[in-house]
């Protein structure tokens, strides 16, 4: 009887200890800088947007997912295009690379 | 003859309501008939407007500036963004003029400049008022709200020349109005290095009540023939000759509390309603940072929107300028009856200075953005500038911080401001001892029964308001 209760807490503990880690790398936010290659936005009053990214790490592809109403204006009237080099945060949420922070490195 | 012209400008005039009714810039028509052909177009209307645009800050990057001083500030010169040399920037538009930066590690150049945002084309100097010049003013930046950025980009023209070009289409033309958050927060939160570095805060409705309300920029200030009033930063000089302060809308007395009301005479309604800043805290302009692009950067530690406190001291808007400080003078104290207690948030900046004269250089940042050698970008500063044995200034330079105080004036805030025991708890946020008061006067300033009550109510208050 102690050692099935034991095995309970077990496994509790490590059932528990899994949900958490998977929720914290689900959350985790993923920083990096990359050159725009693609954007892709549906028109004036688009929603949303997928911007292509070459991290300068690694030159790997990112798709970030853009919801914010500020960025989204910015892709829209082209203060942002393809060929700028953005300081990116993203969280991934039911898979999609969703940006938490989107600006380009460039000012004065 | 007379009827007709008294008709046509009764026609003008109804026109013209017309379209100011439905909150409209009149004109439309004209442009959608003839096109956009620059300041011409809009000179149609506003006569003489673009010469007078010559003489404004926006377009010299330069003005007098009266409240400063200091061994290096002749009053009969301007000052600005055009030729300061200080240790946020370390450039200025005369050294670091739109140009091409040299090929990095990889082969790479780009196209970079502090006078980038500057409303003309980048053919002549800033602030250049040569006949003819206001055909190249770009005023779509500021008053359209369709404007293709994309157009705004440097390039090289067909004389070698590194220029910006412009969005002179008719639909950008034909969405001409009062300037936008936007239109003004394109080029003013992009200062010092990227998004957010100079000035620190964004203005929209999460950061700031007035944003929240719906008000632009130009409500509060609102220029006239694009003179636009400003308050006394003690870092950003140049002004137009006309100030803008909260009394001017809220009054000396804003509040229903009588006991706050007391406050306004030696506190700034920044000190309450500005309780934190942002943007970036210190530069070391001497080692420069390879970026994951092989291009180089001063290394700065960058802080967020409203992630930083301030400091608090006097201020009366009289600015002292030295190698090694930009602030309030020392005329600025409790005893000075034109003296406030403001916010500010502190900057610290590492550069060279001027072995012989200990004055702070300028760098031209072309050299370091491509290798990182920053006494190159001195040198060179140097020669731009004219200085004798520009190499010599440059190899014999020393190093040293400057700190320099910026005015917070935005990030404002009613829910959050400060209340009494922010300031007058044993732990308030004021320095009472650094701000000139006794050890008698402090002991009276934070005695719990000093604003125990009045919190109180407060709190009760705000629990009414969640």
């Amino acid at each position: 009887m102690k050692k099935a209760l034991s095995l309970v807490a077990v496994l509790a503990i490590v059932a528990v200890s899994l949900f958490g880690f998977s929720r914290t790398a689900q959350a985790d936010e993923i920083k990096f800088v990359g050159v725009i290659t693609k954007i892709e936005l549906a028109g004036k009053d688009a929603k949303t947007a997928t911007v292509t990214m070459k991290d300068n790490a690694d030159a790997k592809l990112i798709a970030i997912t853009i919801n914010d109403d500020l960025t989204l204006d910015k892709l829209k009237d082209h203060r942002i295009v393809e060929g700028d080099e953005i300081r990116c945060k993203y969280e991934v949420v039911d898979g999609k690379n969703v940006s938490k922070l989107f600006r380009k490195t460039a000012g004065c | 003859m007379k009827r007709t012209m008294i008709s046509a400008t009764l026609l003008a005039v109804v026109l013209t309501a017309g379209a100011a009714m439905a909150g409209e810039h009149p004109g439309k028509e004209y442009i959608e008939k003839n096109g956009y052909n620059g300041p011409a177009t809009c000179e149609e209307c506003h006569k003489g407007i673009a010469k007078k645009f010559l003489d404004t800050v926006h377009w010299k990057h330069a003005s007098k500036v009266p409240n400063v001083h200091g061994k290096n500030i002749d009053p009969k010169k301007e000052y600005g963004m055009k030729n300061r040399i200080y240790s946020f920037c370390n450039g200025n538009d005369i050294v670091n003029r739109l140009k091409e930066i040299p090929a990095n590690e990889v082969g790479k150049s780009k196209l970079a400049g502090c006078n980038t945002c500057h409303p003309g084309n980048q053919q002549c100097e800033v602030g250049n008022c040569e006949v003819g010049v206001e055909n190249s003013i770009d005023c779509l930046i500021c008053h359209s709200s369709n404007y293709d950025y994309s157009k705004r980009k440097p390039y090289k023209n067909d004389k070698g020349q590194v220029v910006t070009g412009q969005d002179r289409s008719k639909e950008a033309a034909m969405a001409v109005g009062r300037p936008t958050v936007k239109n003004c927060m394109t080029c003013h939160e992009s200062a010092g290095g990227g998004v957010l570095i100079k000035r620190g805060f964004a203005f929209n409705k999460e950061n700031d009540v007035h944003a929240a309300k719906g008000m632009v920029c130009v409500d509060c200030h609102k220029g006239k023939d694009h003179k636009i009033p400003t308050g006394l930063d003690p870092n950003n000089w140049a002004n137009d000759g006309v100030l803008v302060a909260c009394p001017d809308c809220h009054t000396e007395a804003p509040h229903k509390s009588a006991v706050y009301n007391t406050h306004t005479a030696k506190i700034a309604c920044q000190t309450c309603h500005i309780p934190h800043s942002g943007g970036a805290i210190a530069k070391d302009f001497t080692v420069w940072d390879k970026q994951a692009n092989k291009f180089w950067e001063p290394s700065t530690l960058k802080r967020d929107v409203q992630a930083t406190r301030p400091v608090y001291a006097w201020y009366n808007g009289k600015v002292l300028d030295s190698p090694n400080y930009i602030g309030p003078d020392a005329s600025a104290n409790r005893k000075d009856k034109a003296s406030k207690i403001y916010p500010f948030k502190i900057y610290h900046g590492k550069a060279f200075f001027n072995k012989e004269t200990g004055d702070l250089l300028s760098m031209d940042f072309a050299p370091p953005m491509a290798t990182g050698d920053a006494r190159a970008g001195v040198a060179s500063a140097a020669k731009i500038l004219g200085m004798k044995n520009p190499e010599k200034v440059a190899k014999d330079a020393t190093t040293g911080w400057q700190t320099v105080y910026f005015a917070n004036s935005h990030l404002v805030t009613k829910r959050n401001a400060l209340t009494c025991d922010s300031c007058h708890s044993d732990n308030g946020i004021l320095n009472f001892a650094n701000l000139g008061y006794s050890k008698k006067e402090i002991e009276k300033l934070t005695n719990t029964e000093l604003y125990f009550n009045k919190s109180m109510e407060i709190q009760k208050s705000k629990e009414k308001e969640d």
